[in-house]
């Protein structure tokens, strides 16, 4: 997603970048990360644009900012729009992938994006995520070409994080309202709230939600400790992806845990978690192939 | 000794081609549940080892699989313990006998985060066809000879 067609001409002069997110916090819906870019001489002119942090900023400000933003010519802007599903299977992979790694890969994905339009970025402003300093020389080994500012509160701080801010913020937004559930359970409805786990209608929506086998809609970010605390409404899953985590197992729960991913049938002799046919004591063949034979059932 | 009959009826039991999913995890529930609604396949164009792969999510994970056709001549039944009693709800049943419930032509074989391959334990286990077949295959006598003329050359 881009604002202009053609690169515009002052494009090619050193140009200036800021990253920031909406969307890290929520319970559900996507992550967006945002970024606005303009002529380092752009910078004064900038500033008089009254962009602020978006959060400080009432909705219909922020739509009007953005609107304004997309038609001023001087500016430049792009977004990544990381999927709730993305979100939670990455979380939840067997090598599993933190939510900084993501964020980081999203602001890299934004720098790389932006320097293949050919825009010459010389200065990029990025809000902290994790250690500053470590996020910073990431950055810069990455792009070492571009100078990289990393800084607490950079979106209240300087105006073209204060503009990335908006352009995430509102598409994080609209992506909320336009949500099309993929589930198609009935009295489903649409009242998510903000997605922060405090906020009360977030809350109800998820009560309203939640389902004993699947857990939630996929909207929802199951890798969130909120979504741990529904748990004991659901009925158990357990993965063979889980037993590698807990360390100090026993090697007999770790084995019956690690014996998780095959059919079988559940018969009363056995314990429910040894569902896996193992072809124990027979020919290599059934082994390699665990089949079993079953004459018992 | 547990025995299953698979006579009669065969034509009326509910067909669930299509609708049997092997995933990567162990449920903790038996029983019906609203799985259209929420379990939502999606085919992702990729094609692996000649195997059409599809995604899809299950409490937060990624799930990608493939559905495999049974071969030919054989068929995918669900068994119930066969009920004795009057109603089916009485929990009187015949504690080694099992019934036909609901039949199926293909199964969808989900991994959690791996793509689906020819390797994949359960479609290995689809190899016992072919040994099946050639080990119960009744001996002829053109196939007795044939043999018999192999070890003389021996």
């Amino acid at each position: 997603m881009r604002s202009e067609a053609a690169l515009p001409k002052w494009a090619s002069k050193p140009c200036m970048m800021g990253i920031d997110e909406a969307g890290r916090g929520p319970v559900l819906g996507p992550m967006v990360y945002g970024c606005v870019y303009c002529a380092c001489s752009y910078q004064k002119a900038l500033s008089t644009l009254n962009f602020a942090d978006s959060k400080t900023l009432k909705e219909e400000k922020r739509e009007e900012l953005f609107e304004n933003l997309k038609t001023d010519e001087s500016i430049g802007w792009a977004v990544d729009v990381i999927d709730p599903r993305e979100l939670s299977s990455k979380m939840l992979k067997k090598h599993k992938i933190n939510l900084n790694e993501i964020s980081h890969d999203s602001a890299i994905g934004l720098v790389s994006r932006v320097l293949n339009l050919g825009v010459l970025l010389t200065e990029v402003y990025v809000d902290t995520v994790g250690d500053a300093e470590k996020y910073r020389i990431k950055l810069s080994e990455r792009f070492p070409s571009i100078k990289f500012v990393v800084a607490k509160k950079a979106d209240s701080i300087y105006p073209v994080v204060s503009g990335a801010s908006i352009v995430a913020k509102v598409t994080r937004d609209r992506a909320l309202r336009d949500w099309v559930l993929d589930e198609t359970a009935e009295n489903m409805h649409r009242n998510f709230g903000s997605g922060y786990p405090g906020d009360p209608e977030t809350k109800s929506w998820l009560d309203d939600h939640k389902h004993s086998v699947f857990g939630f809609p996929t909207l929802v970010r199951f890798s969130w400790g909120t979504c741990t605390s529904y748990s004991k409404h659901l009925v158990e899953v357990l993965w063979e992806s889980d037993a590698a985590d807990e360390d100090g197992l026993s090697e007999r729960t770790r084995k019956r845990q690690l014996k998780l991913t095959n059919v079988g049938f559940t018969a009363s002799k056995r314990k429910s978690e040894e569902i896996e046919s193992s072809g124990k004591g027979r020919c290599k063949f059934f082994q390699a192939r665990k089949l079993e034979l079953l004459s018992e059932f | 000794m547990g025995t299953v009959n698979l006579r009669g009826k065969g034509e009326s039991l509910p067909d669930l081609t299509g609708k049997v999913h092997q995933l990567p995890c162990c449920i903790k529930y038996d029983g019906p549940t609203a799985v259209s609604q929420y379990f939502k396949p999606k085919p992702t164009g990729v094609e692996i080892d000649g195997l059409r792969v599809e995604e899809a999510y299950f409490r937060g994970r990624k799930l990608q699989g493939t559905t495999v056709p049974l071969p030919q001549g054989y068929s995918g039944f669900v068994l119930g313990k066969t009920s004795l009693g009057k109603q089916a709800n009485i929990p009187e049943e015949n504690p080694n006998c099992w019934e036909m419930k609901a039949k199926f032509q293909n199964v969808t074989v989900w991994n959690h985060d791996s793509l689906p391959s020819q390797n994949d334990a359960f479609l290995r286990a689809f190899h016992w066809f072919a040994v099946a077949k050639s080990l119960h295959q009744p001996v002829t006598a053109e196939d007795l000879e044939s043999s018999s003329i192999s070890q003389k050359l021996e």
